[in-house]
């Protein structure tokens, strides 16, 4: 997003939760987010930034059966994606293609690849192996971790592996190390577990109550991001799990998501939901200081937020790089505002 | 016939005239006038003339007187003949003899001119023999003169050696050391060198003597009640009489070093030392004690000190090797005691009593830098007394907190807090400044730039500590509040509270009193260390950092209960609405724990009357229009047009005035307790969304929030606010409900009085129980 605080808008016609930026679309900086709506029929949108990157078209747009609380897309083929929807009693999981030709008609149904159904509870999230080529899943209920593995020409998924965290965490959430293809960091209610995918065990934890969001950094290894309800953001050393290793005030409210820049590792990115979305700058120099003199440094220290975008009305749970255009990203309000 | 007699006498005197003319070559001068006169008549005149005088005499006498006359001339002429005769024969024979002389004469004088030669020749040979003679012998004289003198001192030294044993007991009889020493130095060679042969006895003596002597002057040295100039004088002819000074001044030397522990004051004296210090000061009279028995004893020292110097001027080294251990150690123990707590008043005086002994060593020792010496150890401990004490003060002020944390109901600690900072942030300093100022006048602006620093640094500490007690910055701290559980947590947030009103009182007067202070008594200080307004700011964000900290754990408990109450039921199988939810009431419990808090701790705002009665009646106005709006959006809904009804929920929000949820936080209460209400609804929207409800769900959160309305709008400032939230929960259930049919309002006024009955009942008994018990 460059250019100040004004950014380019795309009006979705119902309540929305996710968006994704769709890494396999090398060519052109792409978005998908779907709607979450009760009543209505739901959609998912795929946005494209024209080339002139002031304007967000939409390239496609396909009902839905549920209403979608999460949605990832496949990070090799740009028309793969997964959603987590619900019916209003129970979750499910799948994923999905989008039909080809798309783009011309509206409402063009999409095509199921397969059901992630092993799941009983209320499943959070689904995510898709950061290496690249790998069909590996992972879908979340707040009780169980599903490692799927997905044959997309076949139209068929497998559950691998499986593993129940226990009735005490309720899982809500994850990110994939994209340093280490087998460790996943789930977020529970008390704090954040890692899983070696290869066992299926908790390895390590970070005890911290009431996580939202959880990313890697993409450049830097063992950095860690969190969002929480109340104390902002936090980013960890994964090596010194024991204490943040920086510490951001974060929103007004809830912080939402948070998401690191896949190009410039200093730059971190959330969403909130007292309506605003905030850039911060992190440095790396001050990181490694922070341990030694944090009082001192937090005084001296530049204000760390760069940039704080309030252009929404209401709060903002959708947030998204593009990978393509590291400058671009995503943002999407519960009102159904997609901001570029 | 006297003419005849006449002729006699002339013929004898005629006869020695001749005589005489032959002999004299001019007669005639003699007698020129009788010549003249008897020219005629005198034959033997020169001038006589024969022939006249024939004349004359033919002419006058006759022939008898002629006759006589010729025969008287004959006779005459006959004498004169012989005589002549007799004369020329008698010369003759002189010169003859005299020839022969002459002949003999010369022929001795012939061979004299050779024999003369060979005189001299050999004169000449004897006198240089006779020199060299002289000279071959004159080394010998000298050698035999001096020998001789040699014999003579010999002789005297003797005599001296002889008599030295007697004159040295005599000297130690009399305690003439001096010059027995004298004395004995100066025989000292002679009795080296011949001690084994002649003077044996004389020696050995003398020896025994001298070993008196010494024994005696070491005595002398080492006994204190000698006078100063005495012993120094006997460590001086110690030391010319050879004996090992340098061991005795070790030994003199370390017994100083001894009595050093005897002078270093260690903590407990100190104490003891200002006690008395302040005793004194009481009562002047009474007993001066340890105080006045340290000032002899440094005395005592110095004197010591002083003696050794004079005694010793080449180890002035050691001496002020030793000086300066004093010092330090006495500063060191001063750091120690300073580890304990003292007053600035104990501090002084013991500060005092070491510059005191610095002096007096200084005045004994000006070139061991004692004074600069000590300048840098005060400045040390000065330095170390000053953080010490704000150290100290901080420790003052956490302690009371933590009584605080302890005791909750001692709320006004805080109130007093503030006032033991003041007081002793003023006090202290100023009495160590007015103190000071009469000492180390040199160190004033050191002092004071330190003072500044120290409030600088102080208060920064103060802040930081402050951040760290409300757990905001040590992320122990919080786990450790997790771990012991809720009602610590409870105390933790009230304390959090009160640190933020604290920074604030610390912004608002302390920091203004304290520059006060400092500009009015510190004044004069280079370095501007001391910065207010910095400060002001420092602890400005520290109490906006605090006070938001408060909030956002006030709002995460209220969460929790939140969170609870929506994630156990499953709220797409809820059952019809009974009665309010419990955790309304524990909502409102927290939101009054809250309130409690607040009252107790913040200041009230000034403007609440005005601007309630402001509000209300702006307000009336929009939640009327928001509850039509509502009935109408609910009517709506109700006939499943929800498309619609969103359209209209946005609609509705353009119209009404976007409310400022989030505004900033004053320090009144009711800024606080709105601050907090408006996040928990927030929050409370949020957990909303997240659910799906069906009707008898949505019905029970439209119960809920209205239940919630009356005593939130009681509490709250802002009510627009939090009329558009309690809304906006509504709304946020509606979106999420499957089937959206509102309560009719008689049932819900029903259940809300059933509610407040139940509640007033409850309340009742619980004043009865409190009565009772």
């Amino acid at each position: 997003m460059q250019g100040g605080s004004s950014g380019i808008g795309y009006g979705l016609k119902y309540q929305a939760r996710c968006i994704s930026d769709v890494k396999a679309d090398t060519d052109h900086t792409s978005f998908l987010t779907g709607t979450l709506s009760l009543k209505e029929e739901n959609e998912v949108h795929l946005l494209r930034l024209s080339s002139g990157g002031s304007e967000l078209v939409c390239e496609g747009l396909f009902s839905h059966p549920n209403e979608i609380w999460d949605l990832a897309s496949c990070p090799f083929d740009q028309r793969i994606f997964s959603t987590v929807f619900s019916t209003g009693e129970s979750f499910g999981a799948a994923i999905w293609q989008i039909p080809e030709p798309y783009g011309q008609s509206n409402s063009s149904t999409l095509d199921c690849v397969a059901s992630l159904d092993a799941h009983v509870g209320k499943i959070n999230c689904v995510l898709w192996c950061p290496s690249g080529k790998s069909d590996k899943l992972i879908s979340m209920d707040e009780q169980n971790l599903v490692l799927w593995s997905l044959d997309s020409s076949k139209k068929s998924a497998e559950v691998v592996s499986k593993e129940s965290a226990g009735m005490r965490h309720s899982l809500s959430g994850g990110a994939w190390n994209p340093h280490d293809v087998n460790s996943v960091a789930a977020t529970s209610e008390s704090s954040i577990q890692f899983w070696d995918l290869r066992t299926m065990k908790n390895v390590n934890s970070i005890e911290r109550a009431h996580v939202r969001n959880v990313d890697y950094n993409t450049k830097r290894e063992h950095i860690l991001v969190t969002a929480d309800d109340e104390s902002g953001i936090h980013i960890w050393d994964l090596r010194k799990a024991k204490a943040p290793v920086q510490e951001l005030p974060g929103h007004t409210h809830w912080t939402w998501a948070v998401r690191c820049n896949p190009e410039y590792e200093e730059l971190i990115l959330s969403v909130g939901t007292d309506s605003a979305v905030n850039l911060w700058f992190a440095s790396a120099s001050s990181e490694k200081q922070a341990s030694e003199r944090s009082a001192e440094a937090s005084r001296q220290r530049v204000n760390p937020l760069l940039n704080s975008y309030t252009d929404y009305e209401d709060s903002v749970y959708g947030l998204a790089w593009s990978s393509r255009e590291p400058w671009f990203f995503a943002s999407l309000s519960y009102d159904g505002r997609v901001l570029n | 016939m006297a003419t005849e007699a006449a002729p006699m006498d002339e013929k004898a005197k005629r006869m020695r005239d001749l005589l005489s003319s032959f002999y004299t070559p001019d007669p005639s001068i003699s007698t020129p006038t009788s010549s003249i006169s008897t020219s005629f008549d005198n034959i033997n005149g020169p001038s006589f003339d024969a022939d006249q005088y024939m004349d004359l005499m033919i002419k006058k006498s006759n022939l008898d007187v002629l006759l006589q006359r010729h025969v008287q001339m004959a006779a005459e002429i006959k004498n004169l003949d012989t005589d002549l005769q007799m004369l020329v024969y008698e010369n003759y024979n002189k010169f003859i003899s005299a020839t022969d002389t002459i002949k003999r004469m010369k022929s001795n004088i012939f061979g004299m001119e050779g024999n003369m030669d060979q005189l001299l020749h050999k004169i000449m040979s004897v006198q240089s023999r006779s020199d060299g003679v002289n000279t071959s012998l004159f080394e010998k004289r000298e050698h035999i003169e001096k020998l001789h003198r040699t014999r003579n001192l010999l002789r005297k030294v003797q005599q001296f050696i002889y008599d030295l044993p007697a004159r040295l007991q005599k000297c130690i009889k009399s305690e003439a050391y001096g010059d027995a020493v004298r004395f004995y130095t100066g025989a000292m060679p002679i009795l080296k060198v011949y001690g084994d042969t002649s003077f044996k006895d004389c020696r050995r003596a003398s020896e025994e003597a001298i070993e008196t002597i010494i024994k005696n002057l070491q005595t002398k040295l080492f006994s204190d009640s000698e006078s100063i100039q005495a012993r120094a004088e006997a460590a001086v002819l110690l030391k010319q009489l050879d004996v090992p000074v340098d061991s005795l001044k070790d030994k003199l030397l370390e017994k100083l070093e001894q009595s050093l522990d005897g002078l270093q004051i260690n903590p407990d004296e100190a104490s003891k030392l200002a006690e008395h210090n302040v005793s004194s000061k009481d009562e002047e009279s009474n007993n001066q004690g340890p105080a006045k028995i340290h000032e002899d004893a440094v005395r005592g020292f110095s004197e010591a000190m002083r003696a050794y110097r004079e005694i010793f001027p080449d180890s002035e080294e050691r001496l002020f090797k030793l000086a300066r251990a004093l010092t330090t150690t006495h500063f060191e123990n001063m750091e120690l005691y300073i580890r304990k707590r003292v007053s600035a008043a104990d501090f002084l005086g013991i500060f005092r009593i070491i510059w005191e002994d610095v002096v007096l060593m200084d005045e004994v020792l000006p070139e061991a830098a004692l004074s600069d010496l000590s300048a840098e150890a005060a400045q040390v401990t000065l330095k170390q007394f000053v953080a010490r004490t704000f150290s100290h003060l901080q420790q003052d002020i956490s302690d009371t907190l933590l009584k605080f944390d302890i005791n909750q109901k001692e709320v006004v600690d805080g109130e007093v807090l503030k006032v033991v900072l003041e007081a002793s942030g003023k006090a202290e300093f100023r009495q160590l400044l007015d103190e000071n100022t009469g000492i180390f006048v040199k160190m004033n602006d050191l002092l004071i730039g330190w003072i500044q620093k120290g409030f600088q640094d102080f208060f920064r500490s103060l802040e930081s500590h402050f951040l760290v007690l409300s757990g905001k910055t040590s992320s122990s701290n919080e786990t450790e509040g997790l771990v012991e559980g809720k009602s610590s947590e409870k105390i933790h947030a009230g304390l959090i509270l009160v640190l933020a009103q604290l920074s604030v009182v610390i912004e608002q007067k302390v920091i203004p009193r304290i520059a006060e202070e400092i500009t009015a008594s510190f004044s004069g200080g280079n370095s501007q260390a001391f910065i207010p307004g910095e400060l002001c700011r420092v602890f400005h964000a520290a109490s906006e950092k605090l006070l938001q900290h408060y909030i956002d754990t006030r709002t995460q408990k209220i969460s929790n209960v939140l969170r609870k109450r929506f994630k156990t039921p499953n709220w797409v199988k809820h059952k019809e609405p009974r009665e309010v939810h419990m955790y309304v009431d524990m909502l409102l419990q927290q939101l009054e724990e809250v309130g409690k808090e607040v009252k107790q701790i913040l200041p009230q705002g000034t403007f609440r009357k005005h601007k309630r009665s402001d509000s209300n009646g702006s307000n009336t106005t929009t939640s009327s229009r928001s509850t039509t709006l509502h009935s109408d959006k609910m009517a709506r809904s109700n006939s499943q047009r929800a498309r619609s009804q969103l359209f209209e929920t946005h609609l509705a929000k353009l119209f009404k005035q976007k409310v400022e949820i989030f505004t900033k936080v004053e320090f009144t209460q009711e800024s606080v307790v709105t601050t907090t209400v408006k996040l928990c609804l927030k929050s409370l929207q949020e957990y909303v969304r997240l659910q799906t409800f069906n009707r008898s769900g949505f019905q029970q959160i439209q119960l809920d929030i209205q239940f919630l309305k009356a005593p939130l709008k009681e509490t709250v400032e802002d009510e627009a606010a939090i009329d558009f939230l309690l809304d906006e929960v509504i709304v946020a259930a509606s979106e999420r409900c499957l089937d959206v049919t509102p309560l009719e309002p008689p049932i819900l006024d029903k259940l809300i009085q059933a509610k407040l009955a139940k509640s007033k009942e409850h309340n009742n008994n619980n004043n009865k129980t409190t009565v009772s018990s």
